[in-house]
């Protein structure tokens, strides 16, 4: 019998309806040796260390259910990587419970391991040297896929990913997007029910992000593959993610769908109008003015308080217009408000 | 359930993979003929001027020195360097989320290296012979001499574990490196035989695990070990494997819950 499908069927008959992904109150806490600076410094944390507590990870919880699209996303050093290495099971805990599809993953990784596929847009997990389709039979092995079922999923793959043309090749000579391929099929070659993706599509050109995104969006809605993506760039989760993950300071600031977040940020609207001639210092009651630049002025308002069609009339009638447009918040720009002024929920006021 | 399938496969990788760095093979192979060759001049000429050490005659001399040489086309792969290669730069993270057990896979991977190198020794000894003559021990001698060199393999591979394993609390291991294997190398009886160091130090330097990776081997090849005693130095070694790789084990099973993987 297949293991994946052992190992998925084992846990699912056990928890029929326990989410498959669940975190409580876990934290995880780094103890480092604090630097000295120069030479002396180096000496004294040599023969004295003092060491220093790091929070990396401060009480999260969170329950993910089977089939779901995750972005898990946070500034630098916000807790993503550490939370993704204790799912794993790479990483002990130190507090705080972690289960994955039933399984502890720090105390039966190998188990948990058979359960999970890792993809890190930055380390590969291809053999360097040799063709890329070596690194694919020594993952048979590890996994003990059949033959025949390994024959199969391969082929899928080389068609899905156009690996074709490069499956003999070594490696160091592919080019990103091609080696990106070639770990996304490695990672998936025992079939996991878990995927997590850590900037996955990092340094790649816009038509190789299309195509890994395409394929990660067909994985998850064909084959119901519990995806977990880490990045900075918010048009993937924007494009694939119907759920978001917002962690800073090790806590999670925000977990809700796409929609909430930007319904409660995207309260905001820009009012971009172009005047027929200049205009210094033009005013509009109930917006406020962002910024001027030739005849072209910015003005914010907040459309939970304010009416957009009021608004275009008092423009037009105080002012020459030439052209009005109205744009809407990007989730880019939410998230980087949120990172830079922090997260208040439904209690911001405008 | 545990298979051997996935190990005999990282070894098949790794020995495909030593295989394309073809010129580092050939230079090897070089280095270890000029080596050969360098050391019988040497030992000519220090037997020359002194009389022969304790039983060991200068043909008995130049057979341990080439021996060891060819023994360290397969000893001198480390198997576990990647574990300090993969700290430092977080790739052991990617061995660790697979379903496998990390240090086997590393053994496996050495075995795989070790067996290509192993293949320089023939080229290396048919160059070695058109300058030196070595003796040519009876079968049985032969057959305890590989019994022995396969015990001594498994040491030299659970001592390096044990030095490699430190980077798992100081990253940092190259200090460390390059004062065993000095030490390594003087005190495994890999460049002169032990039983030239005198007194107590002699007598100290056999109680060492390194003597268990060169000298054994050696000295059972070139008569030193009589037959009667062979099975006394086997299980001295035996012992050895136990002890390094009962710690090694003890290391992993700590280095495991304290991984501490760099970057992000």
């Amino acid at each position: 019998m297949p293991f994946a499908a052992r190992a998925a069927g084992a846990s699912a008959a056990k928890n029929a309806c326990v989410p498959l992904i669940v975190t409580r109150d876990l934290r995880k806490v780094f103890r480092n040796a604090k630097r000295f600076p120069g030479a002396l410094g180096a000496l004294r944390g040599l023969f004295s260390p003092v060491y220093e507590d790091r929070v990396a990870v401060a009480g999260l919880s969170m329950e993910i259910e089977r089939g779901e699209f995750i972005g898990y996303i946070g500034p630098n050093g916000a807790g993503k990587s550490t939370t993704i290495k204790m799912l794993t099971g790479i990483l002990v805990p130190s507090a705080g419970e972690v289960e994955v599809a039933g399984i502890v993953p720090h105390r039966k990784r190998r188990e948990n391991a058979r359960n999970i596929g890792v993809v890190f847009g930055q380390r590969t997990q291809l053999y360097w040297d040799l063709p890329l389709v070596d690194s694919f039979e020594l993952l048979r092995a590890i996994y003990g896929i059949p033959q025949d079922r390994y024959r199969r999923s391969l082929d899928a793959f080389i068609e899905l990913l156009e690996m074709g043309d490069f499956l003999r090749t070594p490696v160091r000579q592919l080019s990103l997007g091609q080696r990106m391929r070639g770990d996304f099929a490695a990672a998936m070659l025992h079939e996991p029910p878990i995927l997590y993706l850590d900037e996955p599509t990092i340094g790649l050109d816009v038509v190789a992000k299309e195509a890994i995104r395409t394929f990660v969006a067909r994985v998850n809605r064909e084959q119901g593959t519990t995806i977990i993506l880490t990045t900075h760039d918010l048009a993937d989760v924007e494009r694939l993610c119907r759920r978001i993950v917002l962690i800073d300071h090790g806590r999670a600031i925000f977990d809700g769908p796409i929609e909430r977040i930007k319904n409660e940020y995207g309260r905001e609207r820009t009012l971009v109008v172009r005047f027929t001639e200049t205009t210094s210092a033009p005013t509009i009651p109930g917006a406020r003015l962002e910024s001027v630049e030739g005849m072209t002025a910015r003005f914010v308002f907040d459309r939970a308080t304010q009416r957009v069609d009021r608004l275009v009339r008092e423009v037009s009638d105080r002012y020459s217009v030439e052209d009005i447009a109205i744009e809407e918040p990007e989730l880019e720009g939410i998230i980087r408000h949120i990172y830079t002024q922090g997260y208040a929920g439904e209690e911001r006021s405008a | 359930m545990t298979t051997f399938a996935p190990y005999i496969e990282y070894a098949r990788k790794a020995f495909a993979r030593e295989a394309t760095y073809r010129i580092e093979l050939i230079a090897e192979i070089g280095s270890v003929v000029l080596r050969v060759y360098l050391l019988r001049s040497l030992w000519t000429a220090l037997y020359a001027h002194n009389a022969a050490p304790t039983g060991l005659p200068l043909h008995s001399m130049i057979t341990y020195t080439t021996v060891a040489l060819l023994m360290s086309l397969v000893l001198e792969v480390d198997g576990t360097r990647v574990i300090r290669e993969k700290l430092r730069e977080g790739g052991i993270a990617v061995d660790l989320m697979k379903p496998i057990v990390v240090p086997f896979a590393y053994f496996s991977d050495g075995i795989g290296q070790t067996l290509l190198h192993a293949a320089a020794i023939v080229p290396s000894l048919l160059f070695a012979l058109l300058l030196v003559r070595i003796d040519v021990p009876s079968l049985p001698v032969l057959a305890i001499f590989c019994c022995s060199l396969a015990l001594g393999y498994g040491v030299n591979f659970f001592v390096n574990f044990l030095m490699n394993g430190v980077a798992f609390w100081t990253l940092e291991t190259f200090g460390l490196q390059l004062i065993v294997r000095w030490i390594s190398d003087l005190l495994s009886g890999q460049i002169l035989p032990l039983s030239f160091f005198p007194g107590w130090f002699g007598r100290a330097v056999f109680a060492l695990p390194f003597a268990a990776i060169y000298s054994t081997p050696l000295l059972v090849y070139v008569g030193i070990i009589p037959p009667a005693k062979w099975a006394a130095a086997l299980a001295v070694q035996a012992a050895w494997l136990a002890a390094t790789a009962g710690a090694s084990f003890l290391l992993w099973r700590a280095a495991s819950r304290r991984v501490v993987v760099q970057g992000g």
